[in-house]
């Protein structure tokens, strides 16, 4: 794992969450409580849903979008919410002492590219991404 | 995580080894072994101290563009020991070069300012600050600062530290120094003195001025202050009195890289791991690691072992 326990707390705007997302090239980002605990992920699939009417995941191609304006007025209005309206929640997390396997295993029923590593009283440690377990793997650590 | 250790103007250290260095003159490095890149900053350092001590510590700051990328990716290789959080800028990091003659005994070093920080990047950092502080004992606030930053931060991070109870180190220069003293006291003091011999605004010639000097840090209210003196000696101070401390070892200047973070690594260590340990015998511990880190040409951590061997060269003189 990657013992970078860059996180928010659930008060924090869309905006910002967005902000240290793209400039740190995170696709996801802990939430936490004030005493570390995870109680939140942020995905950029959470922001770009909650950005666009439901019925857009529907569609197989943007060509079908009548009209851009929407996401665009959507997206504006998004950016000054709290993280907590948008957030996953309970998140999906793993322990420190889980294995290799558990954790490719959630990964791949729940097609996220990345985890929250957390101790035993639910606080964070780190983060864990698909390419750390590919790299294990290769490394035979698996 | 027991360390919060904030490094605001973090570097990526380059580090040269050349043989009969001398300016205006072209140079070959002999191999790899001869130049180091590790991340640096006086707060990223006393982590990686920290670390060889096992402590766990969190390092945080801000970086920024392609060097900070390099810089993180090196932190998180050094020890499991040491989880970062670190606010990105667009802005690329300093990189710091020194270069260190085995031949000559000189060290030159040259320091770059680091880049400019917006307002945001600062309340982003304090924010996650906030956080961490709710699960540390101690925080360790030192070094330089990027443009556009004052010592009042670093008054401001003491003061919520203290609030919620935590230990705070200071090692800082005198500039930032008497702006945060302003508004925090930390508990220990480590006056970075090395560009300008000056404390508050005082100029320390005679050894009488830096024993005043560390007096004066304790009567504003530290438990400890420790003041560098002629390189391998230091004053120190607590509430019970002033002491020197000092060694009959040969120190070569060209190892002292790093030995200032070693000191402070040494002394949060004491301090977290000896509650009842005298303010004197955490600067003696934070003394014997610093001489410890003397003996190693490359800024490489002391261990344990390595401390407590150069404890027994270390002397203790009573001055007040």
């Amino acid at each position: 794992m990657v013992r970078d326990v860059t996180a928010v707390t659930q008060d924090e705007t869309v905006e910002n969450v967005v902000r240290i997302m793209a400039t740190q090239f995170l696709s996801g980002i802990p939430v936490v409580t004030e005493d570390m605990r995870v109680i939140g992920f942020v995905s950029e699939s959470d922001v770009i849903r909650a950005a666009i009417p439901g019925y857009f995941s529907l569609l197989q191609s943007t060509t079908f979008i009548p009209d851009m304006s929407q996401f665009l007025k959507m997206a504006a209005k998004l950016k000054d919410k709290p993280i907590r309206e948008i957030m996953t929640h309970p998140p999906l997390v793993v322990n420190e002492n889980a294995s290799l396997a558990h954790v490719a295993d959630l990964m791949i029923k729940h097609n996220v590219k990345i985890l929250p590593v957390v101790d035993e009283h639910g606080r964070l440690l780190g983060v864990i991404t698909r390419t750390n377990i590919v790299r294990a793997a290769m490394e035979g650590y698996l | 995580m027991k360390v919060i250790t904030v490094t605001l103007n973090p570097a990526l250290d380059r580090e040269f080894i050349i043989e009969g260095f001398t300016v205006n003159a072209y140079h070959r490095i002999k191999g790899q072994n001869h130049m180091m890149m590790n991340p640096g900053g006086k707060g990223i350092n006393v982590s990686m101290a920290l670390a060889k001590l096992g402590v766990s510590s969190i390092a945080i700051g801000i970086i920024g563009g392609y060097t900070g990328r390099v810089l993180l990716t090196e932190l998180n290789k050094v020890s499991p020991l040491i989880s970062t959080s670190f606010v990105h800028i667009e802005e690329e990091t300093r990189e710091n070069i020194v270069i260190v003659d085995p031949v000559n005994h000189t060290m030159t070093s040259i320091n770059s300012p680091g880049p400019r920080v917006d307002r945001k990047a600062v309340e982003l950092l304090l924010k996650r600050y906030d956080i961490y502080l709710s699960r540390a004992e101690a925080v360790v606030i030192s070094g330089s600062l990027p443009q556009g930053l004052t010592g009042e931060i670093y008054g401001k991070m003491a003061k919520k530290a203290k609030e919620k109870g935590r230990m705070v180190f200071f090692d800082m220069i005198d500039e930032y120094l008497t702006e945060a003293l302003e508004i925090c006291v930390p508990d220990v003091v480590k006056p970075d003195v090395r560009g300008s011999l000056t404390i508050l605004g005082e100029r320390l010639e005679s050894l009488e001025d830096y024993v005043e000097a560390a007096a004066n840090l304790v009567k504003r209210g530290c438990k400890l202050a420790v003041v560098s003196y002629e390189i391998k000696n230091d004053v120190v101070a607590t509430q019970d009195g002033v002491w020197l401390i000092s060694t009959e070892e040969k120190v070569d200047p060209e190892n002292i890289l790093g030995a200032g973070d070693a000191y402070v690594g040494a002394m949060v260590y004491k301090r977290l791991t000896e509650k009842n340990a005298s303010m004197l015998e955490v600067a003696r511990f934070g003394y014997a690691a610093a001489l410890a880190k003397t003996r190693k040409l490359a800024k490489e951590m002391p261990e344990y072992e390595e401390i407590s061997e150069a404890l027994k060269s270390c002397r203790l003189e009573r001055l007040r």
